[in-house]
């Protein structure tokens, strides 16, 4: 038992560790620890709102698997599967929402990337008025949408369509975060 | 005895035919303010469809009016990443559970300009407004009523309203070239129902608690004054509404914004202290709305509307500034 948490940790040296993955191939039993402690690990370096969800979602899945009536060694085998692959998962949600809060926080470089045509530079803009030039539109693509909130506030279109302004504008927020 | 009815209709269409325009604009006004009053007075949820130039978003609203006073509304997103604004009159809140923030809106209703209906007779100026055939949208009969440009500076609208309602069911933006530049339509809806607080909260209001809350965004601190800005070759048909000063995001100072309208469509100007890397000048768009950015002597200048590049870029590129003071 204590060669498989320290397997896990990465303290044995390799004829250890192949020694210690040619019991775990053996014994069931021994995989199950296994299992059991990644479990562990996945909670212990999980947040807090990691641990009570997984919780609360593999109750309610509990809940609705059909109740096995002549239970044989198998079963507990399978929910802590399962329970893995729920944290799995769940570990899986927490760093795409991670990803998601710092690719916004750096601007998303990608998105320059992927909204191929470029922002159209022109060359020296006259401070005077000038006859409108031709300059090529491209998607604004979420940079605008301080702008956008800020006019949407005053248009007589918004008046109209009550919330229906806000999904421009969300919209926009959006699909430049997911890019 | 019969024959006199013939006559008598005669005699009706020719009227009809010689009052027909102004009669048509009258109906169409009437539609109008019909639908403006829909969105504060009726209690309705459905499902509807957003697009704009090749997207397209379908999303469930739920809207009620309180009858103690008060427009609550809960929109979120079917496809794509969950989103959901929720507004309880000048509030809106927005909670993005994919990055798990949470933007919050407070706006002060007094700087709201009253737009409708009192103003809608100033539409005919720059718009025709005509009604007409019956049409079929979310199971629903509703009346065309359409806004035609009297000229290229602004985009046309095509409105379906709820017969009894006026609630639109559809609404599309077209360009000069008759192409939808965005549209809204419901797929499915209900008018009606009874105030139900629970159906206008989110989902997310207690776990969004350790989320990451941006107020700053969209936090408007709106204060009116007279940013000595002028626009002086305003495109024909805008009248100023109001001129603000306003914090932005990410802004050290204060953001002057000026807005415009022909009665329908908005134009905002935002005039800020330049950046420290100097804007190219640029042209974009969101949906109907265009963006143009510019710098003009030592401030960046950014002019958005939902009209027509030209008439956003004319904006941009006719101001002035008129105190001296201002510009310290």
């Amino acid at each position: 038992m204590d060669n498989i948490s320290a397997l896990m940790d990465g303290e044995l040296d390799e004829r250890q560790a192949q020694q210690e993955f040619a019991r775990l191939r053996q014994q069931s039993e021994l995989r199950q620890n296994w299992d059991t402690f990644h479990l562990i690990g996945d909670a212990l370096r999980g947040e807090r709102l990691l641990l009570t969800d997984v919780g609360r979602c593999l109750s309610d899945r509990l809940a609705q698997e059909p109740t096995v009536l002549a239970p044989r060694r198998g079963t507990v085998r399978k929910i802590t599967t399962y329970v893995l692959s729920a944290a799995a998962s769940l570990a899986a949600v927490a760093l795409v929402g991670w990803m998601a809060i710092s690719t916004h926080a750096t601007f998303n470089p990608r998105d320059e990337v992927a909204s191929a045509p470029a922002p159209v530079v022109l060359p020296a803009p006259s401070p005077a008025p000038a006859p409108a030039p031709q300059v090529a539109s491209v998607p604004a693509e979420g940079r605008m949408n301080e702008y956008l909130l800020a006019h949407q506030a005053f248009s007589p279109s918004t008046a109209i369509q009550g919330v229906a302004p806000y999904i421009r504008s969300v919209s926009a927020r959006q699909s430049s975060k997911d890019r | 005895m019969k024959a006199v009815w013939p006559v008598v209709f005669l005699g009706l269409s020719a009227a009809h035919v010689a009052l027909a325009e102004s009669a048509d604009s009258q109906e169409g006004l009437t539609w109008l303010s019909k639908m403006a009053g829909a969105s504060n007075q009726l209690n309705y949820s459905g499902t509807f469809v957003y697009q704009q130039r090749g997207r397209s978003e379908t999303s469930r609203i739920v809207h009620f009016v309180n009858p103690a006073g008060g427009v609550f509304e809960k929109l979120e997103t079917l496809d794509g990443p969950v989103r959901e604004v929720i507004r309880s009159n000048d509030q809106v809140t927005c909670y993005l559970p994919s990055s798990k923030t949470v933007l919050i809106e407070q706006r002060s209703a007094r700087l709201l300009p009253a737009l409708l209906p009192e103003n809608l007779t100033g539409i005919t100026e720059s718009y025709a407004v005509r009604v007409g055939e019956r049409d079929r949208v979310a199971g629903q009969e509703c009346q065309i009523v359409s806004l035609e440009p009297k000229d290229d500076l602004r985009y046309g609208r095509q409105f379906c309203l709820e017969v009894r309602s006026g609630l639109p069911l559809r609404v599309r933006t077209v360009n000069e070239k008759n192409e939808t530049v965005e549209s809204f339509a419901f797929t499915q809806l209900r008018i009606g129902g009874s105030f139900d607080r629970d159906r206008v909260k989110s989902k997310y209001a207690a776990r969004s608690r350790h989320w990451r809350v941006d107020r700053s965004a969209l936090n408007a601190t709106e204060k009116a004054v007279e940013s000595g800005w002028v626009v002086n070759n305003q495109p024909a048909g805008f009248r100023k509404l109001m001129e603000v000063n306003r914090s932005l995001a990410g802004r050290g100072g204060p953001v002057a914004q000026i807005v415009f309208s022909d009665g329908l469509a908005a134009i905002s100007v935002f005039i800020e202290p330049m950046p420290k890397e100097r804007p190219a000048e640029t042209l974009t768009h969101q949906g109907a709305v265009n963006i143009y950015t510019r710098a003009y002597a030592d401030r960046m200048v950014t002019v958005l509307g939902e009209a027509p590049a030209a008439t956003v870029m004319q904006f941009a590129n006719s101001l002035e500034l008129r105190t001296s003071a201002a510009a310290k």
